[in-house]
C-alpha cells in the first residue's frame, strides 16, 4: 500500500516539476519500485533500536530486566524521565555539550576552511610538502603523555578549550573542503581576479557561497564529533562541571557493567536500573539528531553551480 | 605600505601569541604558574587555626562528590575543606599515571591493588609510618595488624588498607523450585546430581538448563573438584588454580555440560544481565546469583511467571562429602599520600579524624533515628533518608574501623527484603565452609602484582575454550605451558618465596 | 597580473626557489596568510608532541619521565614481530580490514547513488535522516541488539532458518561466520554516516550536463555511468586513499565488544592484542612501538596509494 503511494507521489512531482519530463521507461519504474522498497527496509532496520530504546525507558524495571520489552513498552511509566531531567549532573552535562559544540564547531569550520583555501590552489608554492605535513599527522602522533604535558603547560587542563582547541584544525575535513574546492571552476576566480579581487575577497564572496553543501556537511561533521567525543574529557577534565555528555553516558553505562561492579559491591547495590539507562541514552541523543534536518536544504543537488555559472 | 604594516603587525601578533604559549611547553611549570585552584588558606599559617584545602583522588561513582552529604559531613566533623577530583569509570590507571607523573599535588589517594602497587614500587608515594605515629592514633586503633600487612613493602607502610564490608560470599546457584516440584526431583547435593536434575529438565521442559554469564566461570561446581580460589595450599606450598590437577576436572565436567546442551550454549557472550534476562523471563532453569542482583532478578522472575518459585541451592559436596567455599579476604582498597602532597601532615590528621570512632560511624551509617535505627541489635536504615545522603559514603570512606564496619555495612544490605534475605541465606548456607585464599594477606610482590591481570584473563579466555571444546582438554598442558611462560612460572616462584618466609 | 600557471616545481630549478617563493608571497600575501593560523596549530598540538614517539625505543617509566628512561633501540618491535601470536594478528587485523574495504567502502556509494534517484524529496530527506541514525549508538549497544538477534535462543535470524527448515547458527560462536557479523554490523552502524559525504559532492555536478544528456537521449545507466560517477570521483579517490591509511585498524573498539574467547582464532586483531597484552600493567613503549608499526606502514600505503593515484587517474590528495 505504501509503496504505491509513495509512487504516486513519484509521478506527481517529476510531472510537476519537469513538465517536459522523458516517460520512464519499464525498467526505470522497476528501478524505482525497488529504489523504494529497499530504503523502506533499510529505515525500518535503522529505526527499530531507536523504537526498541524508546520502549524500554518507558516500561517498568522488571520488564527490562526479563528482556520482554521489544518495541511496545510494557508496564508503561513515565519516571525515568522524570528522573534524568531533574538530575543536575544531567543537566550540567547538557549545558556543557550544547555550549562545547557550538563553539567548537563555529571556530573548527573556520579554521578549517583558511587552511584547505590555500591548499586548494595548484599555484601555492610547496603546497605538496605542507599537505604531506598535514597528511603525517593523521597517522603519526606523539601520544597520550607528551600531549597531557602539553596541555598541562598551556593551563588548559580542566578548561572547556581544551576540549576544541587541539580538534580545529581536522586533516580529514580539511581535505574534504580542499577536494571541493578544486572542485569549483578556475573561471569564476580568474574572472574575480580581473576586477582587482584578492584572495580573501574572492574566497568570502565567491567561493564560500558557493560551497554551502560541503561547508554544511563539515559542520554537521564537527558537530557530531564534538557532540559524541567524550575521550578528551575523561583524560583533561576532572570537574564534574566541565563534563559533556557523553562522558556521563559512557560512565553511567560502564559503571553499571560487570568489569567496573566486580571488586565493588557498594557501587553493584547501587546500579542503574536499565530503563534510566535507556531514557539517558536517548536523551543524550536526541539533540544532535536535530541539526541533520536542518543541514539538509543545503545538500540540494547541483542548484548553487549551475545558476552562477549560467 | 600601511596595508602592509599592519598585516605585518597582525603576523607578528599571531605567532608571538601562539609561540608564547607554544614556549611555555618546554619550560617545566613553576610551582607558583600552578594552575590548581587553592582558595583556602597559605600554608605557611599557623595550622591549628586555617586547616589546609585536602586534594583527594577518589575511585568513580556516579556522582558529584562536592553536592554530597557525606562531604559536607566529613568537613563539619573534621574541619578540613576537601577538593575531591574522580578518576574516570574507564582507563582509570591511564588517568591517574598522568596526574601522578605530572606531579600534580595531591594529599590523599583511594587506590586500588594494581594502582597501589603501582605508584608505591615507582617512589611516587610517602612511607607513612612515623606520620602515623604522630598523628594517627584512631588509624592505628582502627586497621588490625594483619591488614597492615597488605600495604607493607619492604618494612614500610604506604598505604592505610581498607578492607571494606569484610569477608562475605557473593554468588550461589539458584534454581526454579516449581520446576523441580513438576518434575519430582529434589535439590542436587553434588555434581553428579546436579547433571542429573539438568538433564531431566532439558529433556521435559526445553528450556536452559543451567545459565551463566562469562565473567563467572568458577564458584560453586569448581569448588565440588577443589577448585576454590586463584590460590590454595597444597603441603605447605601454594598452587594457583591453573595448575591444579582438579581443574583439567572441572573443566572436563563442564565441557560435558556443554556439550550435551545443559550449560547455556551462548555462556561465552552472556553478560550477568544477559544471563539474569534468561532466568528472569523463565528462559533458564538454573543461574548462579550474586544476591546483588537479587533484587530485580527475583522482582522481574515473579513479575513474568507468577507462578514461579526459586529455591538456592546449598553449596554442593565435593567426592570426600564435603562442601567448602572459597573466598578472598583481600584489601580492597588502598588509601595513599603521595610524596607532592604539600600537606602531607595534615593528610594523616584528616584520615585520622575521619576514623574517629563516632565520626566513623556517623559516616557509616548516619544518625540514629535520622538515617539508621536498631532492631534486635541489627541495624536498619531509614528509606529515604538514608539512601538520598548516604548512597554514595562508602566512595568517601579512607579506612574502615574493621570490627565494627562489617556490621554497619549490612544497613545496606537491609534496604530491600529480598535482597537482604538472599545476602543473609548464601552466608548461612556458607557458615563453616569458607576457605580463604592465602595469598589474601600477602604484601604486594613484583611477579604477582604484575601478572595477575593478564594470566587471569588469558585463564579465563582458555577456560571459556576448553569449556565449549573449540578447543580438546587434552590440549591443556600446552596453554598451561604459554601460562608460565608468559609470568605464570615467575609468580608462582614469587608467591611461594613469600609463604615460605611468612611461615 | 594574472598570476602564472606553472606546473608545481616544473619549471623552476632548486636556485631559484626561494626567491620565486619570495617574489609569490609578495604577490598574494593573502593566500600564505590563510595558511598561518592551521600551520602553527598543528605545529603546536600535533608536533610539538611528537617526541613522544621515541619511547618505542626506551623502557619508557612514567615516573622516571622521557629523557631518564634507558634506551633500548629495537626491543619493543622484536617482541611484536617474534611473538608467536603476531602472524595470527597480523592476518586477523589484515583479512578483516579488507573485508571491510572491499564491501563496505562501495556500499555508502551505491546507496548515495540510489538515493541521488530518488525524486521524492521528502522521502528522500525521511531516508537520509533514518539511515544515518546507527551511528550515534555505541558499540555495547550495537552488540548487545546484535547478540540478541542473531541468538540461538529466540533470535529472529535463527527463527527464520529454523522456519525454512535450516539448522540454527551461532553466529557469534562460529569461527567460519564471526567475520561476517563483523562487517555486517559495522556495515549496519557506518554505511547510512558514510553517504553524507557523497552526498554533498553530488551538488557539485552541473545540472546542464544531464539536461544535455537528456536531449542526447542518453539513458540513466548512461547519464550515471558518464556524468554523475566522474563527478564525484575525486571525492571517492580521496576516501580511498585515505581509508586505505586505516588499513591495520580494523575495528578494535567494535572487536573488543563484540568478539570471545571461541572466537579469537579468527577475530584477534593487533589492537585487541595489545590491549590485552597490557591489562594490569600499562607498558607503554610496546604500545607506542605497535603504533609506529601501524603508523609506518599506513603513511606508505597513502603515499603509494596518492602516487598510483595521481599517476593513472590524475588525481591525488597532492
Amino acid at each position: 500500500m505504501q509503496l504505491m503511494k509513495q509512487d504516486l507521489d513519484l509521478k506527481k512531482i517529476t510531472a510537476g516539476a519537469g513538465g517536459n519530463a522523458i516517460k520512464s521507461s519499464p525498467g526505470e519504474k522497476l528501478f524505482a519500485a525497488f529504489n523504494y522498497a529497499f530504503f523502506i527496509l533499510m529505515g525500518m532496520t535503522t529505526m527499530l533500536p531507536f523504537i526498541n530504546l524508546l520502549a524500554k525507558s518507558l516500561s517498568s524495571e522488571q520488564a527490562v530486566v526479563s528482556g520482554r520489552v521489544g518495541l511496545f513498552p510494557i508496564g508503561i511509566q513515565f519516571e525515568t524521565y522524570y528522573y534524568v531531567l531533574q538530575d543536575s549532573m544531567f543537566l550540567t552535562s547538557l549545558r556543557t555539550s550544547v555550549l562545547l559544540t557550538v563553539i567548537g564547531t563555529a571556530l573548527s569550520l573556520f579554521m578549517t576552511t583558511i587552511t584547505a583555501y590555500p591548499l586548494s590552489k595548484t599555484r601555492l608554492r610547496g603546497r605538496k610538502w605542507l599537505l604531506l605535513m598535514f597528511v603525517f599527522t593523521m597517522l603519526f602522533s606523539g601520544g597520550l603523555i607528551p600531549t597531557y604535558l602539553l596541555m598541562q603547560n598551556l593551563n588548559l587542563v580542566n578548561t572547556l578549550p581544551v576540549l576544541f582547541l587541539p580538534a580545529m584544525v581536522n586533516v580529514f575535513n580539511m581535505l574534504i573542503i580542499k577536494n571541493y574546492f578544486e572542485g569549483l571552476p578556475e573561471s569564476l576566480e580568474e574572472s574575480a581576479k580581473l576586477d582587482g579581487a584578492g584572495n580573501i575577497r574572492i574566497l568570502i564572496h565567491i567561493i564560500l557561497p558557493l560551497s554551502l553543501p560541503v561547508l554544511a556537511t563539515i559542520a554537521l561533521f564537527f558537530a557530531v564529533a564534538f557532540w559524541n567525543d567524550y575521550f578528551a574529557a575523561m583524560i583533561y577534565i576532572t570537574n564534574p562541571e566541565l563534563k559533556p555528555l557523553q562522558l556521563y553516558l559512557k560512565e553511567l553505562i560502564v559503571s553499571s557493567g560487570g568489569e567496573f561492579l566486580k571488586n565493588n559491591v557498594d557501587a553493584a547495590i547501587n546500579m542503574t536500573p536499565q530503563s534510566i539507562q535507556a531514557s539517558s541514552i536517548l536523551l543524550a541523543t536526541i539533540p544532535i539528531l536535530l541539526v541533520y534536518p536542518f543541514l539538509q536544504k543545503y545538500f540540494v543537488k547541483g542548484v548553487l553551480v549551475g545558476s552562477v555559472k549560467g | 605600505m600601511a596595508k602592509k604594516s599592519t598585516l605585518l603587525t597582525l603576523l607578528l601578533g599571531v605567532s608571538l601569541a601562539l609561540s608564547g604559549c607554544g614556549g611555555g611547553a618546554e619550560t617545566p611549570a613553576s610551582p607558583g604558574a600552578d594552575p590548581a585552584p587553592q582558595p583556602s588558606g597559605t600554608p605557611s599559617e599557623p595550622k591549628e587555626e586555617a586547616k589546609p584545602e585536602i586534594r583527594m583522588i577518589m575511585q568513580y561513582g556516579l556522582f558529584d562528590p562536592a553536592k554530597e552529604f557525606t562531604s559536607k559531613y566529613i568537613t563539619e566533623k573534621t574541619g578540613y575543606p576537601v577538593q575531591y577530583e574522580m578518576l574516570p569509570a574507564e582507563n582509570a590507571d591511564e588517568k591517574l599515571n598522568l596526574l601522578v607523573a605530572n606531579k600534580e599535588n595531591f594529599d590523599v589517594m583511594k587506590l586500588n591493588a594494581a594502582q597501589f602497587y603501582n605508584l608505591a614500587t615507582s617512589g611516587a608515594l610517602e612511607p607513612m609510618d612515623e606520620l602515623l605515629e604522630a598523628h594517627g592514633n584512631h588509624i592505628n586503633q582502627a586497621i588490625k595488624p594483619e591488614s597492615w600487612e597488605s600495604a607493607t613493602i619492604d618494612g614500610k607502610k604506604y598505604a592505610i588498607p581498607e578492607t571494606g564490608s569484610g569477608v562475605s560470599i557473593g554468588e550461589e546457584l539458584i534454581i526454579r523450585q516449581d520446576w523441580l516440584d513438576e518434575l519430582g526431583l529434589s535439590v542436587p547435593t553434588n555434581a553428579d546430581e546436579l547433571y542429573n536434575v539438568l538433564k531431566t529438565i532439558k529433556e521435559k521442559k526445553n528450556v536452559i538448563p543451567l545459565t551463566g554469564s562469562k565473567d563467572s566461570i568458577y564458584g560453586d561446581i569448581a569448588t565440588t573438584f577443589g577448585v576454590l580460589t586463584d590460590w590454595k595450599e597444597v603441603d605447605g606450598k601454594l598452587v594457583h588454580k591453573a595448575e591444579q590437577p582438579e581443574m583439567k576436572e572441572f573443566l572436563g565436567y563442564m565441557n560435558k555440560l556443554y556439550a550435551e546442551g545443559l550449560l547455556d550454549t551462548e555462556m561465552p557472550i552472556n553478560t550477568a544481565q544477559k544471563a539474569i534476562e534468561k532466568f528472569a523471563s523463565g528462559k533458564a532453569a538454573a543461574y548462579k546469583l550474586a544476591w546483588w542482583n537479587a533484587g530485580s532478578t527475583i522482582a522481574a522472575l515473579n513479575e513474568s511467571n507468577p507462578d514461579a518459585k526459586v529455591s538456592v541451592i546449598p553449596y554442593l559436596k565435593g567426592k570426600d562429602g564435603k562442601a567448602v567455599v572459597g573466598a578472598n579476604a583481600n584489601t580492597t582498597w588502598f588509601i595513599a599520600i603521595p610524596k607532592a602532597s604539600k600537606h602531607k601532615e595534615d593528610a594523616v590528621k584528616f584520615l585520622n579524624a575521619k576514623l574517629e570512632p563516632e565520626t566513623f560511624k556517623g559516616l557509616a551509617i548516619g544518625e540514629e533515628g535520622v538515617h539508621h535505627e536498631v532492631k534486635d541489635g541489627k541495624y536498619y536504615p531509614i528509606l529515604p533518608k538514608f539512601n538520598d545522603d548516604l548512597n554514595n559514603a562508602s566512595a568517601f570512606m579512607t579506612g574502615v574501623d574493621e570490627e565494627k564496619y562489617p556490621i554497619y555495612w549490612q544497613a545496606r544490605v537491609r534496604k530491600d527484603p529480598v535482597l537482604q534475605n538472599y545476602f543473609e541465606t548464601f552466608q548461612k548456607n556458607a557458615e563453616g565452609l569458607v576457605v580463604v585464599d592465602p595469598m589474601s594477606t600477602a604484601p604486594p610482590i613484583d611477579a604477582v602484582s604484575r601478572n595477575t591481570l593478564k594470566l587471569r584473563t588469558l585463564l579465563d579466555d582458555n577456560a571459556l575454550k576448553f569449556i565449549t571444546g573449540s578447543e580438546p582438554l587434552e590440549s591443556y598442558d600446552t596453554f598451561l605451558a604459554q601460562w608460565r611462560a608468559e609470568g605464570g612460572e615467575d609468580m608462582v616462584k614469587a608467591a611461594n618465596e613469600w609463604y615460605q618466609s611468612a611461615q | 597580473m594574472k598570476p602564472e600557471k606553472d606546473k608545481p616545481q616544473a619549471g623552476t630549478g632548486k636556485k631559484a626557489y626561494m626567491p620565486t617563493l619570495a617574489r609569490d608571497i609578495r604577490k598574494e600575501w593573502d593566500l600564505y596568510l590563510l595558511l598561518i593560523p592551521g600551520i602553527l596549530f598543528i605545529l603546536l598540538f600535533k608536533y610539538t608532541p611528537m617526541y613522544g614517539i621515541i619511547i618505542a625505543f626506551k623502557d619508557f617509566n612514567i615516573f622516571t619521565g622521557f629523557a631518564d628512561s634507558p634506551w633500548v633501540g629495537w626491543k619493543h618491535f622484536e617482541k611484536l614481530f617474534t611473538s608467536p601470536d603476531f602472524s595470527r594478528v597480523f592476518q586477523n587485523t589484515v583479512i578483516i580490514s579488507l573485508l571491510k574495504i572491499i564491501i563496505l567502502f562501495p556500499l555508502p556509494i551505491v546507496i548515495a547513488l540510489m538515493l541521488n534517484e530518488m525524486k521524492n524529496m521528502m522521502f528522500k530527506r525521511s531516508v537520509q535522516t533514518v539511515i544515518y541514525l546507527p551511528h550515534f549508538l555505541s558499540w555495547v549497544i550495537v552488540s548487545g541488539l546484535f547478540i540478541d538477534l542473531l541468538s540461538v535462543n529466540g533470535g529472529l535470524v535463527n527463527k527464520l532458518l529454523n522456519s525454512m527448515g535450516m539448522e540454527s547458527v551461532a553466529f557469534f560462536l562460529d569461527n567460519s561466520v564471526f567475520r561476517s557479523v563483523l562487517v555486517t554490523s559495522a556495515g549496519w552502524k557506518e554505511t547510512g554516516w558514510s553517504t553524507i559525504v557523497y552526498l554533498a559532492a553530488f551538488s557539485m555536478i552541473d545540472p546542464a550536463l544531464y539536461e544535455a544528456a537528456k536531449i542526447d537521449g542518453a539513458s540513466k545507466w548512461k547519464q550515471l555511468w558518464h556524468i554523475t560517477l566522474p563527478g564525484i570521483a575525486p571525492i571517492i579517490i580521496l576516501m580511498f586513499i585515505l581509508r586505505l591509511g586505516n588499513i591495520l585498524e580494523a575495528g578494535t573498539e567494535q572487536i573488543l565488544v563484540m568478539y570471545n574467547p571461541v572466537v579469537y582464532k579468527v577475530s584477534d586483531v593487533i589492537g585487541t592484542y595489545v590491549y590485552r597484552q597490557g591489562l594490569g600493567n600499562q607498558d607503554y613503549s610496546f604500545t607506542t612501538a605497535v603504533g609506529l608499526f601501524e603508523a609506518v606502514i599506513s603513511f606508505t600505503l597513502v603515499v603509494v596509494g596518492n602516487s598510483l593515484s595521481k599517476k593513472y587517474l590524475q588525481r591525488g590528495i597532492w
